[in-house]
């Protein structure tokens, strides 16, 4: 899908024209993401040759779709992208930051000013923005009982700018929950715990959070119960399906009875291992209301789950790889990889297990349990696009809240903590700073405000009386963000709108790195082309 | 399985794609029911809850219409049912339950998965599929050869018959592929059950009440094959009150002819010919991370798009929702590109499927077109290029139980009956599609139970009993030869007493063309084949091939013969490859049918004959002695140049050293005297 060609005709090229084609390509990269910035960014709608439609308002799933060609611009996507993949955030902010070093850079170097100046006042300004960042970072505590009102409302920062209000509201709680659902105390959080599962049904409000696990399929026999409460579950990953040994194969028989012999073999060592569950399971459940459920990650074949089926078992086949840990996590128990040493300690326990049809799908919800240390957001949507614009959401705001979790603490967003970053750089730092490399800071400084800048445009309001009404405000001693309604300063911390303090730190860090290594360029070759002339 | 049975009219005179009818007729059928789950925005609840019900839910009434309608010689449903057990050769007592579900879950039983990376795979998994669609279709039309309605193949071994959400009943292959993004063409992979039927665009944004903007990339035009197959639909769809009706004409302005010419002349990508519908799990993209398309292809550029994303657990996931459907999976056909980096994203992945499906079968084909031998000729780009083959090959061939490398620099000379263009991708695939699609073909016979004879097709096996023939006994080399004939010659021919093997040439490069090993084995399938102007039947198959082995100064030690009276269909957006020796029934005639120079194609020839054929013989070592030595020369000897290079991919030099070793007990295995003084070893 291709948005657009960035510069595609360069092949050698001189110094400067390398460098001019670098700021280009930066500039361009920002012109298409800039609008997807902030609460009232636009949604991209993508369609593809053959008529398909993605819909994003994500900077990196949009960056994903577009078919780069420009090395610069590769560059600048790749830090960008890998921004989400360690943070989970900022990908649309740090292009924009990165477009808009070189945009300021531009103008100084078209004065004859020098790149180098330029990047070492860069250096000077990262290290300083870096300081600033930890005094102007809001602490939070994160102790056994976290502080459930300032993940929410980094949460509901960071949905907002993905869903519309109300959705974004609801899914914040979920979200939330889900975290603080799979948190151990003093084990790093995975995020991976929590499973996320989709259906295409119903309504995006229909989307909630399932204390336990939602499988993706259902029992394979029409004779086992579909729904079944207080129920025992055994964790698995063996086979327990007939499978043709090596010499068993078919051409070494030298009479059809010996064939059959063989089989009627491997198959009696499949049946053991079934027996082995149904010994347990009578051992269990001697009381007639307790059930009985084996999720296995192997196969189980027909005649297994027929004798499963015989004795009121429960059984599903093919479980996830992942859920072998999540069924552990949600419902206790432990996953055994034989059944040669069941015992009752193996077993999980669920209130309730029940299978969920949805046309050729199946779904089997294991509900109830108790104490879950894993989770299952399930989201639903009436079509595809719902679907995916909502898990994409959901990523996101899990990821704000572990970085919360793991950061202890924030930063006052809506563009206060770029103003305040900015006027410390130009009132403070700059002054301190001898001699040329001062513009290298000042032009870091002025790029800062891309955010609230880009912020103010995307809400149809102009930017200079925005920044001049911001900056005014902070010199008066307050810390002020963006109305995006009315472009008036607002207190962002009144509002609750809270950004990741590793993800603001991160761009800093990344940003000036990669705008250094393109001012810097001497020579750049268009990759690809290998200098090799087409004869 | 249900469809062949299904629908049989044929459209313009001609059948596009079997399934795809049987599976709008069924829709036809669903709109009869009081209840409208054509209707795409109904949401399913009222119609789960159907399933449910004991009553007739959409899945049985599925099963009851190949009953009350079985057209010519097809066994009703239960049938089906007993004799699946009987393979399986236990008994379970379902069947006091509900008939029809028990045979809907027996049905299940023998599995294939397909898997299948990069563009020549992809080319190739789709011809042969079309070649499988075509089986289906030939079978369904009511007046044609008898010889396709025998129905002995189990097309259940490959498909699966599923339900889109909104109710409408689908069959399509179980198979996963796996393309870079942006290699679709006008298919599209979120909803690749509609014949590219563009979306509407009034989908709706219900997630963001904020401004939109529409970004349009520039609409593929589709051919006009793809546009016939479009209109066939929409016809389809629309004529509601007849649907079984004869000769029905959409628009039929456009003749067959154009729409071979239109494939003829230019064909960009593989979904330009591609007719078959896929389940929309079935295609993967891949995020390339904006690499230059110019720029070297190799193993290092598989490891990245690998190593930085979720792809792996992504493709992982998609066969297990095909694998927890199998009751019984026969095993895993894998057929990749191993010229570039999906060598490397093919390895990651056969990883985890060597991790999880311990016990079955993977048959990996190592597919390369010709333009993969084009270009590269500085010293630095040939020597990457020779350890990237050392290595791909190592590490594939540890994944897998059995590993057929399939591609030759030049395919121009491999027939006289047929011309075929090196640069078309598109007619290296339908090669390479028909060999594998033909030794594919015993796993998907139907047995008739194990005393009872057919008259159609003999030697059927399992996937998993076929490589341990192949590669299980013997030398235990498992790295084969496929071989290919066709159109195969008749049985009948005074001069020469074995045309069949004669006329078999090989689609493996790099070996001994004459194969002396005595230790051989060898799997030979026929189709279709010719006795002096009418069909031999299999039993004259079977005894002309082992009168021409006696003859034969060679033999193999061990010879696994199939065969079936049925030849190979030719379906229309087959490319146009045979020369004019080649007639309707693709029977050889020495001289050219007809004058001028234009190639024959789906039109003029409208089934061949053909053989192919695994070998397994020492006559494949210069192919894996010549890897080999491209890793000791340029990965291991002191000052390589190609150390780091490899570090780059991954490889440490223990691992090259472990992979130098695997290689070189493969090359032993093969040596002429190996396997003969094991066995004086064994008989002393
Ligand atoms: N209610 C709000 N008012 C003003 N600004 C806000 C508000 N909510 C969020 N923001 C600002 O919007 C910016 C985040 O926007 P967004 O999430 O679209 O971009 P991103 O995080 O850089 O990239 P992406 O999320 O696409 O990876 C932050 O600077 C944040 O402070
Ligand atoms: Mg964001």
């Amino acid at each position: 899908m291709s948005l657009r060609v960035l510069n595609p005709n360069a092949e050698v090229l001189n110094k400067s024209a390398a460098l001019h084609m670098n700021i280009n390509a930066a500039k361009g990269l920002q012109d298409v993401l800039k609008t997807n910035l902030g609460p009232k960014g636009t949604i991209k709608m993508l369609v593809g040759g053959a008529g398909d439609i993605k819909l994003t308002k994500d900077g990196n799933t949009l960056l994903k779709e577009m078919q780069i060609q420009n090395p610069t611009a590769i560059m600048i996507a790749r830090t960008a992208v890998a921004q989400d993949d360690t943070s989970g955030d900022g990908t649309t902010s740090t292009v924009l930051f990165i477009g808009e070093l070189m945009k300021q850079s531009e103008r100084y170097i078209d004065e004859g000013m020098h790149p180098r100046v330029l990047v070492d006042g860069f250096e000077i300004a990262k290290r300083a923005t870096l300081e600033f960042i930890e005094k102007f970072k809001t602490p939070v505590v994160m102790g056994e009982t976290p502080d459930k009102e300032i993940l929410k409302m980094v949460a509901r920062t960071t949905l907002r700018t993905k869903l519309y209000e109300a959705l974004a509201d609801q899914l914040t709680d979920i979200v939330v929950n889900a975290v603080l659902c799979i948190r151990k105390p003093d084990d790093p959080i995975d995020l991976f715990m929590v499973e996320i599962m989709h259906m295409r049904h119903k309504f995006d409000v229909d989307t909630h959070l399932v204390e336990g696990l939602v499988l993706d399929h259902g029992s394979r026999h029409p004779d086992m119960k579909r729904r079944a409460e207080n129920c025992y579950i055994l964790t698995c990953n063996a086979s327990l399906e007939y499978e043709k040994s090596e010499i068993n194969a078919g051409f070494f028989y030298s009479n059809a009875e010996q064939r059959e012999k063989m089989v009627a073999a491997e198959r009696r060592q499949v049946d053991e291992r079934v027996k082995k569950i149904i010994e347990l399971k009578e051992k269990v459940c001697s009381s007639s209301d307790s059930n009985f459920v084996v999720i296995n990650q192997k196969g189980i074949d027909p005649p297994s789950l027929d004798l499963l089926a015989r004795t009121g078992i429960i059984a599903l086949r093919r479980a996830k790889r992942r859920n072998m840990e999540r069924l552990v996590l949600a419902c206790g128990g432990e996953a055994v990889n034989s059944f040669d040493n069941l015992t009752p300690d193996c077993l999980g326990w669920a209130g309730l297990v029940y299978e969920h049809v949805l046309g050729e799908e199946k779904y089997t919800f294991v509900e109830n349990v108790k104490n879950p240390h894993s989770c299952t957001i399930l989201i639903k949507g009436p079509n595809d696009h719902t679907i995916a614009q909502i898990k994409d959401a959901v990523r996101d705001g899990l990821r704000s809240v572990k970085n919360t979790l793991d950061d202890e603490a924030v930063i006052l967003g809506a563009g206060a903590f770029e103003v305040a970053a900015r006027q410390h750089l130009v009132n403070n730092v700059k002054k301190s700073v001898q001699g040329r490399a001062q513009v290298g800071v000042e032009a870091f400084a002025d790029a800062l405000l891309v955010i609230p800048k880009t912020l103010a445009e995307n809400s149809g309001l102009d930017t200079q009386d925005v920044i001049i009404s911001l900056t005014t405000e902070h010199d008066r001693g307050n810390i002020v963000g963006l109305n995006h309604h009315t472009g008036e300063p607002i207190d962002p911390q009144m509002e609750g709108i809270f950004d990741n303090y590793s993800v603001k730190r991160q761009i800093i860090n990344s940003g000036p790195v990669i705008a250094s290594q393109l001012l810097l360029v001497d020579e750049v070759i268009r990759a690809g082309r290998n200098m090799r002339k087409p004869s | 399985m249900v469809c062949n049975r299904l629908v049989g009219q044929p459209i313009n005179g001609r059948i596009i794609g079997g399934c795809r009818r049987a599976w709008s007729y069924l829709q036809k059928k669903e709109k009869e029911k009081p209840l409208s789950i054509i209707n795409a925005n109904i949401y399913k609840e009222d119609i789960v809850d159907k399933h449910q019900a004991p009553n007739p839910s959409p899945l049985y009434r599925l099963y009851h219409v190949p009953l009350e309608r079985s057209i010519g010689g097809f066994r009703p449903i239960l049938h089906i049912a007993e004799h699946l057990h009987r393979k399986l050769s236990f008994q379970t007592d379902i069947a006091e339950s509900d008939e029809r579900i028990e045979a809907l879950e027996a049905l299940g039983v023998l599995l294939l998965v397909d898997l299948e990376a990069c563009c020549t795979a992809v080319y190739l998994k789709c011809v042969t599929l079309y070649l499988k669609d075509e089986l289906l279709g030939l079978a369904e039309e009511p007046q044609g050869d008898p010889i396709f309605r025998s129905s002995w193949l189990d097309m259940d071994v490959l498909y699966r018959s599923g339900e889109t959400p909104q109710g409408i009943l689908t069959y399509c292959p179980r198979l996963i592929s796996v393309g870079y993004q942006g290699t679709l063409g006008s298919l599209s992979s979120s909803d690749p059950l509609s014949y590219r039927t563009s979306q509407s665009d009034q989908s709706g944004i219900f997630t963001w009440s904020g401004n939109v903007t529409r970004h349009m990339a520039e609409p593929h035009k589709k051919n006009l094959f793809l546009q016939s197959l479009c209109e066939d639909e929409n016809s389809n769809m629309d004529s509601t009150d007849h649907p079984f009706h004869e000769n029905f004409h959409p628009q039929g302005q456009v003749s067959d002819k154009d729409r071979v010419e239109c494939l003829q002349s230019g064909v960009n990508c593989w979904t330009d010919f591609c007719k078959v519908q896929y389940h929309p799990r079935s295609l993967y993209e891949l995020h390339r991370s904006w690499t230059d398309d110019q720029k070297m292809d190799h193993y290092g550029n598989g490891v990245d798009v690998l190593s930085h994303s979720l792809h792996g657990e992504e493709m992982y996931e998609r066969l297990r929702f095909f694998v927890e459907e199998c009751d019984h999976i026969q095993g895993i056909q894998f057929i990749v590109d191993d010229s570039g980096g999906f060598s490397a994203i093919a390895t990651g992945f056969l990883d985890d499927i060597v991790d999880e499906y311990v016990n079955t079968p993977v048959l990996l084909y190592a597919v390369r077109s010709p333009c993969a031998y084009v270009g590269g000729k500085s010293q630095k780009e040939s020597f990457s290029r020779a350890l990237h083959d050392a290595i791909s090959f190592g590490r594939l061939s540890s994944h897998s139980k059995l590993m057929v490398p399939v591609g030759l620099p030049t395919l121009s000379k491999l027939s006289s009956a047929l011309l075929i263009e090196d640069q078309k991708l598109f007619h290296s695939s339908a090669i390479y599609a028909s060999a594998i699609h033909c030794a594919s073909l015993p796993f998907r016979m139907k047995s008739p139970g194990p005393t009872a004879e057919s008259v159609y097709t003999s030697g059927a096996t399992d996937m998993s009993g076929m490589v341990q023939f192949l590669a299980g006994q013997g030398r235990q080399n498992m790295i084969n030869i496929l071989d290919l004939a066709m159109p195969v010659p008749p049985l009948t021919d005074q001069t020469n007493p074995s045309p069949i093997l004669q006329s078999l040439c090989s689609l493996t490069p790099e070996i001994v063309e004459h194969d002396d090993d005595l230790h051989a084995t060898e799997a030979l399938n026929i189709y279709g084949s010719f006795s002096g102007g009418r069909r031999a039947t299999v039993g004259e198959i079977e005894q002309h091939i082992n009168d021409a082995y006696q003859n034969e100064l060679r033999r193999p030690q061990f010879c696994h013969l199939s065969a079936a009276s049925c030849p190979l269909p030719i379906p229309l957006p087959f490319p146009s490859i045979f020369s004019r020796r080649v007639g309707r029934r693709g029977e050889l005639s020495e001289c050219s049918l007809i004058s001028g120079d234009q190639p024959r194609g789906s039109l003029d020839v409208e089934s061949v004959p053909m053989a192919a054929r695994l070998r397994s013989t020492s006559a494949v070592k210069p192919f894996i002695e010549r890897r080999l030595w491209s890793l000791r020369r340029y990965g291991l000897e002191r000052g390589a140049p190609g150390v780091e290079l490899l570090r780059s991919w991954g490889f440490g030099r223990e691992d090259v050293e472990d992979m130098e070793e695997a290689l070189a007990a493969s090359v032993a295995k093969l040596d002429p005297q190996a396997y003969a003084s094991e066995e004086d070893l064994d008989s002393e």
